[in-house]
């Protein structure tokens, strides 16, 4: 019983930091340009097709060099992105370029068909087997999810307080009309937030291919449940996304045992609206007057 | 003024007559069930126009408002043995009812809430559709009655088509009146200037679930004619893709003007049948155009009418001067 237990937490917290990650990747955008990125799960997807699909080809397996280019590549298509959707569309009603990500999303969804074929792939050796610790036994893709994770936030967050363009883009969330006077270039701020967003995304991609099988719908759950994680967490708010995701997947995860599995998904769901009614500014609110 | 008000009634009057005409042209009965969808989804897009065109508020899930409508429907008629119209009276109350239970928790709190919430019901529905036995699982519910008038066996898509035609007609005017009533002009303040609205005295989380409330209720409409209409219904119809086309309908034909709604509402239904030549890479294009036209022409189909105008009478003068 309490090795079952453990060993549902600590995959529990894996999907945790998986979703945690997601809610960091959407609020990135969120703050700088005040949309929500509803392309998200399919450039996660596109960057674990572009990952397994074309680098792991490619590169014959060394693993290191192909998550890197991958997450690159990501990176470069987001900057481009942010030139073609997130800037031009920044005064006009959120709900045009919302409703733009949409069908990016689409369109990369169906680029992924066109380039790589309507098969599912999977990732071969990447991060597979089992490790033990102290009896839990558990997946090696657990542990570097949970390792990778922790080191991301962290870098993250140092980037954010001690960097000059980190610096910038919290002013820029807080007040762009203000941070423009202040000489910051927002319009490059908003690039670089992007940018960083899908390189999440493209990360997010590589860790999530050894998880699922690597097909068009493989994180559409992920997607939604990162929303979710960044609500119950506090919206717009990256601590918060962390702790949100953390308390979505080990609750979720724990549920299992008690339901059936089939109603994973609505508890996710449903603990998002709980938490809109009973605490709508999350477990860690910040103040933005 | 006069000359403005004859000429707008002259439109409307050329579009009934062209709407009662097209049933005789010949279609067959593939293309006119379009056609039904296309007047079923205008009432959801008009419906959708409250909260997301009027008020602002990005909702995606309309897809599940539409199946549980249709599921009320389905489940009182087959399983109750109601009538049709009695049960019709149950999915506007269902539509109420969900506009309320959600709309109170996500519009309570000023944001993006409600696009989040929509979601993750839409999700719920679905899933709870395919899981649950006494909804069919799957499988869905099949051999719904269909509506009787006087005796009169409303089963063919032509007769659907009058149907729907007519009720299509009493929304729009209801959706008319409500548009060009006080709460109307709310709704608009909302999205223009939310501070200002509060000044006025008027309360704000309030008039957001009204407008919500009101696209639920069109939404459970529509989908409890789509399960007379159609017969049978399953859950995978109910997808958060239908939910995104119901938005791109209402942006692509132009917010806040009833016109563009219904233009939205028919130009999407019909876009498989138009790019059906394009084969594996329909989707592609199809996603593609959406995007160009939603940065290029954020107005809507509706906005390029005075455009195209204006180019017009350019061109007409250059050929004068």
């Amino acid at each position: 019983m309490f090795a079952m237990v453990t060993q549902l937490i600590v995959s529990g917290v894996a999907t945790g930091f998986i979703y945690g990650l997601t809610a960091i990747e959407y609020t990135l955008i969120w703050n700088s340009c005040g949309l929500l990125n509803f392309a998200h799960t399919k450039t996660i997807m596109f960057s674990a097709y572009l990952f397994v699909g074309t680098f792991l080809a490619i590169m014959a397996n060394a693993y290191l060099p192909a998550v890197i280019c991958t997450i690159i590549c990501i990176a470069l298509f987001g900057v481009l992105i942010a030139l073609i959707i997130f800037i031009p569309l920044r005064n006009f009603t959120r709900l045009i370029a919302v409703m733009a990500t949409v069908m990016l999303g689409t369109v990369l969804n169906e680029g992924a068909v066109l380039i790589w074929g309507s098969a599912p792939m999977s990732a071969g050796g990447f991060l597979d087997g089992r490790v033990e610790i102290g009896g839990v036994v558990t997946s090696l893709a657990n542990i570097y999810i949970i390792v990778i994770s922790v080191l991301v936030t962290i870098g993250l967050r140092l980037f954010m307080k001690k960097t000059k363009p980190g610096r910038a883009m919290i002013c820029v969330a807080q007040d762009k009309v203000a941070a423009s006077l202040m000489g910051v270039e927002v319009k490059r701020s908003m690039a670089l937030s992007v940018a960083i967003s899908f390189a999440i995304c493209g990360l997010l991609g590589c860790l999530c291919a050894p998880l699922f099988r690597v097909q068009q719908t493989m994180v559409d759950m992920v997607g939604l449940k990162g929303f979710a994680a960044g609500v119950i967490g506090g919206f717009g708010n990256t601590t918060g996304a962390i702790a949100g995701g953390l308390l979505l997947g080990v609750v979720e995860n724990l549920a299992c045992m008690v339901v059936p599995s089939m109603y994973k998904d609505v508890i996710a769901f449903t603990l998002l609206i709980l938490f809109l009614l009973v605490k709508p500014n999350g477990l860690i609110s910040v103040k933005k007057d | 003024m006069k000359n403005l008000r004859t000429s707008k009634a002259i439109s409307i009057a050329a579009v009934l007559i062209v709407a009662l005409i097209v049933p005789q042209l010949g279609f067959n009965d593939y293309i006119m069930t379009i056609f039904v969808q296309g007047l079923l989804y205008s009432i959801i897009v008009l419906g959708l126009n409250f909260i997301t065109g009027m008020t602002g508020q990005m909702n995606l899930g309309n897809a599940a408002v539409f199946g549980l409508g249709a599921y009320t429907a389905a489940l009182s008629t087959t399983k109750l043995g109601i009538s049709p119209w009695l049960a019709m009276i149950l999915v506007a109350l269902m539509g109420w009812l969900i506009g309320l239970v959600l709309g109170y928790p996500s519009l309570r709190v000023k944001g993006v809430y409600l696009t989040l919430t929509t979601i993750a019901f839409n999700e719920i529905v679905r899933l709870c559709l395919q899981n649950m036995e006494w909804t069919g699982g799957v499988g869905g519910v099949r051999s719904i009655p269909r509506f009787h008038i006087f005796g009169f066996l409303i089963n063919t898509p032509v007769r659907n088509y009058y149907f729907i035609l007519i009720i299509l007609v009493f929304v729009i005017f209801i959706t008319y009146r409500i548009i060009h009533s006080k709460y109307g002009r709310a709704f608009i303040a909302v999205r223009d200037n939310v501070d200002a609205v509060e000044t006025c005295g008027i309360k704000l989380s309030r008039i957001k679930v009204q407008a919500f409330t009101l696209s639920t209720i069109y939404g459970a409409i529509a989908g409890g004619l789509y399960a007379s209409f159609m017969g049978y219904v399953s859950p995978t119809t109910f997808t958060m893709n239908l939910s995104m086309s119901f938005a791109v309908m209402l942006i692509i034909g132009g917010r806040c003007s009833i016109a563009g709604c219904i233009i939205g509402a028919f130009v999407i239904s019909f876009a498989p049948e138009l790019l059906r030549f394009l084969g594996t890479y329909y989707q592609f294009t199809y996603a593609l155009i959406i995007m160009l036209a939603l940065i290029f022409n954020p107005n809507g189909l509706v906005a390029l009418g005075p455009k195209i105008k204006h180019l017009f009478v350019k061109i007409f003068h250059k050929a004068e001067a």
